[in-house]
């Protein structure tokens, strides 16, 4: 006990120090520290949580479908710990929990929300014990960091069929990798996904990374295509399918970044927050919610509120433009932004950032998978930004897409913006990570944003 | 003219944005006014291959790797043997590398025979090379002399007395981190660990490949292109290289 109190109080001591110094918030470090003191630290803080966990992982919004149910349990009155984007490792997780932590090293909440990367989740799932886990996608995603699919795959089945029988597992079965695991498990997930043949595409896109049966290895026929492999599919020989969903979105209607309303499980559902990756996002929060004994009507009346968390969809105005920032961090994902930016957002200029940090992805090689030929004929700025703008100025040259000079410094990109587009223009900022970290600060040094941790 | 592109596998062997070598050459053929055609070779049998000029093999992960392997031994080999008699150039990225070569050797000592095209094996090492890669080539008349990319893999591969490397290291790690050499060429065939994509950043590969396989059909030069923005991209690997 005293070793947990020693660990949470050295551990809040150098979140404290790291944000004073602005060294990016505090986020991870805090956890260090205190999981060097106590190994155990999580495991008794997440005991210490009256209702539970909630853990979500996958590919593509973990941190919204996060927020969401969030959202969701703080409207029914819960007080809950969460982690912030970016800090979602073990050590973030550890140092959400720190952070909130009493003086005398008690954690005083309701629940606690974890997003938790892919790899992670092993480890988060046994120290945590969570009651529901979420598995949202697996689309392929910074290879050079993992290795392979097949293995994070491996490494989240495994982590499922340690969970006790009275854990919830709730799985996307529109995502063939996701059916794949779930499939394996001696328990019968929440299976949930998309009902509308009006939002689905005919063929996958380039990105998509998930074509052939797991059994078999024939290639999979897929009848519905909503998000990158996410849809309706089944295998020729007849082996491996889309599992049925219980809970299934239909009679979607979408609104660009701004709004999306849809039918959830016979619920009405309207919120503020646009885009078919979106959809499965609610649907996802819909799903945990229920099993976390909130009703449909009142999921519903709180969505209508919902608040996207920073850099996702989040809006700023920078001198009379109108921008609406959106992280993009792999192909499944930029596939669907570039898409409902100029479908159904009708935006025309742009800037486009990519960064090769860590937190981005090394490898910028897979800038090739996305269909940037989305953008050739309709866009009219298409500023390249970011560390490596160079190689996204080719990607958009040999898309066809007119674009400016690339920029590699933040301030520049948004001065050439300033110069080519006017007031009350409409802009869309697509950034990977990092790219959207450092576009971001320079529009609180310019006095146009909150810092990030103020928001 | 027609200019034909053969994808090996587009489905199952396309990861690293594999596309990149694919757009490139379609892209640099049109704007020179050829009438550039895309062939995909998927699974089963493939009519139209005599037809292509450059091959593109690349990269898969490991379930679809295996699943490639019996197609190619079936139905890709003797064609591929053929095109490559004939003239056509081969573009070959890492597990496409490895396939064209005489084996894989896993880790476990499992080896599975390759088709053979070029002099090369490879087997499996425990660390993984991940990063930058700038290699210094002698392919004549090419210029500049340098490639850029990107690696990942952890096959090691050793040339045999047939095929030569495609270059110098100068940053990363190459075909096995020992020898300093990367990739190989031999005849019309240019096997490789470098993506990233390999061609949008080294245009002169990619004409180096067209005119090669154009040859056969009467044309001797390339008109000159605009490639200020490749080149630029290119630059800035070298650069991070020199700052190394
Ligand atoms: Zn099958």
């Amino acid at each position: 006990m005293i070793r947990k109190a020693t660990a949470v109080w050295a551990g809040k001591a150098t979140g404290v120090v790291s944000r004073i110094t602005r060294r990016g918030g505090g986020t991870t470090l805090p956890g260090d520290i205190a999981r060097a003191i106590d190994p155990h630290v999580l495991t008794k803080l997440s005991q210490d949580l009256k209702q539970g966990s909630v853990v979500i992982t996958g590919t593509n919004g973990k941190t919204t479908t996060a927020r969401l149910i969030s959202w969701l349990l703080e409207g029914a009155g819960n007080t809950v710990v969460a982690n912030r984007a970016g800090a979602n490792l073990i050590f973030g997780v550890t140092a959400a929990a720190v952070n909130q932590a009493g003086p005398d090293g008690k954690l005083r909440a309701d629940w606690g929300v974890f997003e938790i990367d892919e790899a992670s989740l092993p480890k988060a799932v046994a120290e945590i014990q969570p009651h529901a886990t979420l598995v949202l996608n697996l689309f392929r995603d910074q290879l050079d960091r993992y290795g392979e699919l097949e293995s994070i795959a491996k490494k989240i089945e495994q982590a499922l069929s340690a969970l006790p029988e009275t854990a919830h597992v709730i799985l996307n079965a529109d995502d063939p990798r996701v059916a794949e695991i779930g499939l394996s498990l001696a328990r019968k997930p929440t299976w949930y996904g998309l009902d509308d043949a009006s939002v689905a595409q005919k063929e996958l896109p380039h990105a998509a990374d998930a074509r052939t049966c797991p059994r078999c290895g024939a290639s999979l026929i897929f009848d519905a295509v909503y998000v990158g492999h996410d849809g309706v599919y089944r295998c020729p020989n007849g082996d491996f399918q889309r599992p049925t969903p219980e809970i299934t979105a239909t009679d979607i209607k979408l609104d660009g970044f701004d709004s999306l309303e849809a039918t959830i499980a016979g619920t009405r559902i309207a919120m503020p927050l646009g885009g078919l990756y979106n959809c499965y996002n609610v649907l996802a929060a819909f799903a945990a919610a229920r099993t976390l004994g909130l009703t449909p009507d009142r999921i519903a009346q709180r969505l209508q509120t919902f608040k996207a968390s920073f850099g996702r969809q989040e809006r700023i105005d920078y001198r009379g433009r109108k921008i609406v920032l959106v992280l993009s961090k792999n192909p499944a994902g930029f596939n669907e932004t570039v898409r409902t930016a100029i479908d159904l957002a009708k935006g025309r200029k742009f800037i486009i950032g990519l960064n090769d940090r860590k937190a981005d992805g090394t490898d910028v090689s897979w800038i090739w998978d996305v269909d940037f030929e989305q953008l050739k004929g309709k866009a009219e700025v298409v500023i390249p930004a970011g560390i490596r703008a160079h190689d996204l100025a080719v990607r958009l040259k040999y898309a066809g897409v007119k674009a400016e000079e690339p920029q590699t410094d933040p301030a520049r990109a948004l001065d050439k913006l300033l110069e080519l587009t006017k007031e009350g223009d409409s802009v869309h900022l697509l950034c990977t990570y990092t790219a959207m970290l450092d576009l971001r600060a320079e529009l609180v040094r310019r006095g146009s944003a909150l810092p990030y941790w103020e928001t | 003219m027609r200019f034909t592109v053969g994808w090996l596998y587009p489905d199952l062997m396309n990861i690293y944005g594999d596309r990149g070598n694919i757009l490139t050459l379609l892209q640099r053929a049109r704007w020179r006014g050829f009438d550039p055609k895309l062939l995909e070779l998927g699974r089963g049998n493939a009519k139209e291959m005599e037809d292509v000029d450059v091959f593109f093999f690349g990269g898969g992960q490991d379930r679809e790797q295996a699943l490639v392997y019996e197609d190619l031994l079936e139905f890709k080999q003797p064609p591929l043997e053929r095109a490559v008699a004939g003239g056509a150039q081969i573009l070959a990225v890492c597990g496409g590398y490895q396939l064209l070569g005489h084996y894989y050797q896993t880790f476990e000592g499992e080896r599975f025979p390759g088709i053979g095209l070029i002099d090369v094996r490879t087997e499996a090492g425990k660390q993984r090379f991940i990063g930058d890669v700038v290699i210094e080539t002698d392919i004549a008349g090419l210029t500049p002399k340098t490639l850029v990319g990107f690696e990942n893999h952890s096959g090691r591969t050793f040339l045999g007395p047939k095929a030569r490397p495609l270059g110098r290291i100068v940053l990363g790690h190459g075909n096995n981190g020992s020898d300093g050499m990367e990739g190989c060429i031999q005849g019309g065939v240019i096997g490789s660990y470098l993506h990233g994509s390999l061609l949008p950043k080294n245009p002169h590969l990619a004409d180096h490949l067209i005119r090669a396989a154009l040859r056969r059909r009467g044309v001797d030069e390339l008109s000159r292109l605009d490639d200020s923005a490749e080149m630029s991209a290119h630059e800035q690997i070298l650069q991070r290289a020199e700052r190394r």
